[in-house]
């Protein structure tokens, strides 16, 4: 085994898993919601990606960025801010109501056998190649575009106006509303940002997986979300770290075990999530002493 | 007391969503299992009719015509019901007229089992089933219970006869081509190219995959061919990227990837292809159509396939031909050269209820076609055996993929099937 390919893949397969968690971790601290249907604004990118194949690179990128935007602000405007005193249990079922429902959108449009979204193959191709081992310019984007997005959603939260008023209306709602912020738009806005980071998201992953298939954003959320649990989901720094850390691990066990035994490859990804929830309960990343009820 | 609701929420939330992974990941089937049907309730509908009687040939069709298999049993169906058309228009078999009722199964195994009764209380003579074992189940179980003989047109392992469903099984019939055989079949194709270095990635999510790989692999060796790497991968478990990492760093002459048309196939070509490794990447018919191909002609090229047809318009049969362009005109245009399979279960039905004198009791059936050996069929000639209740001995369309154009280039035959 090629130890330095290992550590290449892991952080590869990482960063992808950390793009995902930024978003999921941003409407998590700002509305108490796990999104569930945050993976369906990374496949309506990747079918827009698909739609627009014949379009200039630039303007099929924006259109992916449009569509997810749209799609974020529509979901909070229809489905979820009528919930947003509900139990965190019945938002949850919203948001998997959401979820599926967009899916079967997804199925009826386009078919269940997916289609292939190319766009930015190039991508695909290796920065570094020496010594047996590649690394892909795509691995380098994801660090990257996951460094900026994490870099520039912590200061939009910390250092403007409009992320203390998200942060305010996350805390009390109804205080913060009597203090004269505009609620509604601040988590509107979150979205709107969730949106940003969920085509990021779409557009850099079809350059390592073009095909798009009605199920292309669910399963990535799915397993982002246990990693931001694993990290520590009341902190976007932690939630990242979170999510690099569940694709890291799942690469580096599918290299570590057998071929022949890599289909217990989830039970061992699994096994490992259990014991450092049992371990850590706040979260991996979280700092000593760290309570649940402190955020972002 | 918020924040715990919460947390207790977010567990819920990563429980349903552990569980919705494993489902993704799952894919279409398990690989093992052995159920004879004793979970399967009774029905009305008595193995068939007798030679008497002079109505249609009722096939009762369980089948997905929303789902992953729809790609499948959709194209199948349309060319067994031209088929079945054509045969009825030159009189029928033994002056009997084919007829098909069709119901949805959405490949859940509640309704497809509900739906596999109906149509067995509606009088189905011959239960058709999707092409797939694992989702098929539940109406097979139902058909054999009954007594019928039930048909898949293009399952592709040994599972569908007396293996998986034991003494009732001897009525469970495919009319796709069995793994051994297609394995066998890609064996032959290597040793035609001159391949004889290879590297195997093989998918774990179905039967279908690992026991094609696993049977080329038998022949390709007792060919005297030497397997460089083997990289096992499960649909959806992240390690694509780097199994396609590790294949290029081999020297093999050709890659063999045993595969569905899912997310990793091609982030597998892709991640192959853009690191600028051109070998050869040869796939089993899993792999059939275009639909998945990167568009980049530099990364969708030098890819090899063995199927049942070309669906490019160059198959050398031209009744093949024929039939692609009658499932055109009924909007029925097939996405892999499966879809004459459909039109060969008609063919071997045929035959096996003209062997019997118009009959359709199911034991009858089955007795006809566990001793087809060579039967000439629109999709070639087929032979069933005791073992074997799925297609071997049929010959193969190789198609090749260059420059992202998929052309058919030649044929090729299995022999004998390979061991597993």
């Amino acid at each position: 085994m090629n130890w330095i390919q290992t550590l290449v893949d892991a952080i590869g397969l990482g960063s992808v898993y950390a793009l995902v968690a930024i978003g999921l971790a941003l409407i998590f601290g700002v509305m108490r919601l796990v999104n569930f249907a945050h993976g369906e604004l990374i496949t309506a990118a990747g079918y827009t990606l698909v739609v627009a194949h014949a379009l200039p690179v630039p303007v099929a990128i924006a259109l992916a960025v449009l569509v997810a935007v749209v799609l974020a602000w529509l979901m909070e405007r229809v489905a979820f801010r009528r919930l947003r005193n509900a139990q965190p249990a019945t938002t949850l079922v919203a948001t998997f109501a959401v979820a599926f429902a967009l899916e079967a959108v997804w199925l009826i449009a386009f078919g269940a056998r997916g289609e292939s979204a190319d766009l930015l193959s190039s991508l695909n191709e290796p920065a570094i190649q020496t010594g047996g081992v590649t690394i892909r310019w795509v691995t380098i984007a994801m660090l990257g575009v996951g460094g900026i997005l994490l870099g520039a959603t912590t200061l939009l939260l910390n250092r403007t106006k409009i992320g203390l008023q998200m942060r305010a209306a996350a805390a009390d709602f109804r205080a913060a509303r009597l203090l004269g912020v505009r609620a509604d738009a601040v988590i509107s806005a979150a979205f709107v940002i969730s949106g940003v980071m969920a085509a990021a998201v779409a557009i850099l992953l079809t350059a390592q997986q073009p095909l798009v298939t009605p199920t292309f954003g669910l399963e990535i959320t799915i397993l982002a979300l246990v990693g931001i649990v694993v990290g520590g989901m009341d902190r976007l720094t932690t939630a990242t770290m979170g999510g690099f850390a569940i694709g890291f691990l799942n690469s580096l066990l599918g290299n570590l075990l057998p071929s022949s035994e890599r289909v217990y490859l989830p039970s061992a990804v699994f096994l490992i999530v259990i014991i450092v929830l049992l371990v850590r309960p706040v979260g991996l990343f979280a700092p000593r002493g760290a309570s649940t009820a402190e955020r972002l | 007391m918020k924040s715990a609701m919460t947390r207790t929420a977010v567990a819920l939330a990563v429980l349903v969503g552990a569980l919705g992974l494993a489902a993704c990941g799952g894919g279409s089937s398990s690989t093992t299992g052995s159920n004879t049907g004793s979970e399967t309730s009774e029905t009305s509908g008595g193995g068939g009719e007798t030679a008497s009687n002079k109505g249609p040939i009722k096939i009762g069709a369980a089948i997905d015509e929303t789902n992953l298999m729809k790609f499948f049993d959709g194209p199948a169906l349309a060319a067994a019901e031209i088929e079945a058309e054509k045969i009825n228009k030159e009189g029928g078999v033994d002056g009997r007229k084919i007829e098909f009722t069709v119901e949805n199964t959405q490949l859940e195994p509640a309704k497809t089992k509900s739906v596999a009764e109906n149509e067995v209380n509606g009088g189905a003579e011959i239960m058709w089933v999707t092409c797939d074992v694992d989702w098929a189940t539940p109406s097979i179980q139902v058909g054999l219970k009954a007594g019928l003989l039930t048909v898949s047109p293009c399952i592709g392992t040994d599972q569908m006869g007396p293996k998986r469903f034991g003494s009732e099984g001897e009525l469970a019939f495919s009319y796709g081509n069995v793994a051994q055989d297609e394995g066998a079949a890609l064996a032959a194709l290597f040793k035609k190219h001159g391949w004889k270095t290879v590297d195997i990635v093989p998918d774990q999510s179905i039967a279908f995959t690992q026991n094609v790989c696993e049977s080329f692999k038998n022949r390709f060796e007792e060919n005297g061919g030497k397997v460089v790497v083997e990289e096992k991968f499960t649909e959806g478990d992240g390690t694509i990227g780097s199994v396609a990492n590790h294949v290029n760093s081999s020297p093999a002459d050709a890659i063999l990837i045993c595969a569905t048309t899912q997310n990793d196939l091609p982030t597998f070509v892709s991640g192959v292809r853009s690191a600028g490794n051109q070998t050869p990447i040869v796939g089993p018919w899993s792999i059939d159509g275009s639909f998945w191909l990167p568009k980049s002609p530099k990364i969708s090229n030098n890819i090899w396939v063995t199927t049942y047809a070309s669906i490019y318009g160059d198959d050398p049969n031209p009744e093949v031909r024929e039939l692609i362009s009658e499932m055109d005109k009924k909007g029925a245009e097939p996405a892999t050269g499966g879809f004459v399979t459909g039109a060969s279960a008609i063919d071997g039905i045929k035959a096996a209820v003209e062997e019997n004198e118009g009959s359709t009791e199911g034991k009858a059936l089955a007795e006809s076609m566990v001793n087809f050996k060579d039967l000439p069929t629109i999709s070639g000639e087929i032979s069933f055996s005791p073992e074997l209740h799925t297609v071997f001995g049929r010959e193969y369309r190789v198609i090749e993929i260059k420059d992202g154009k998929p052309h058919y280039v030649e044929m090729v035959k299995a022999g004998t099937p390979a061991e597993l």
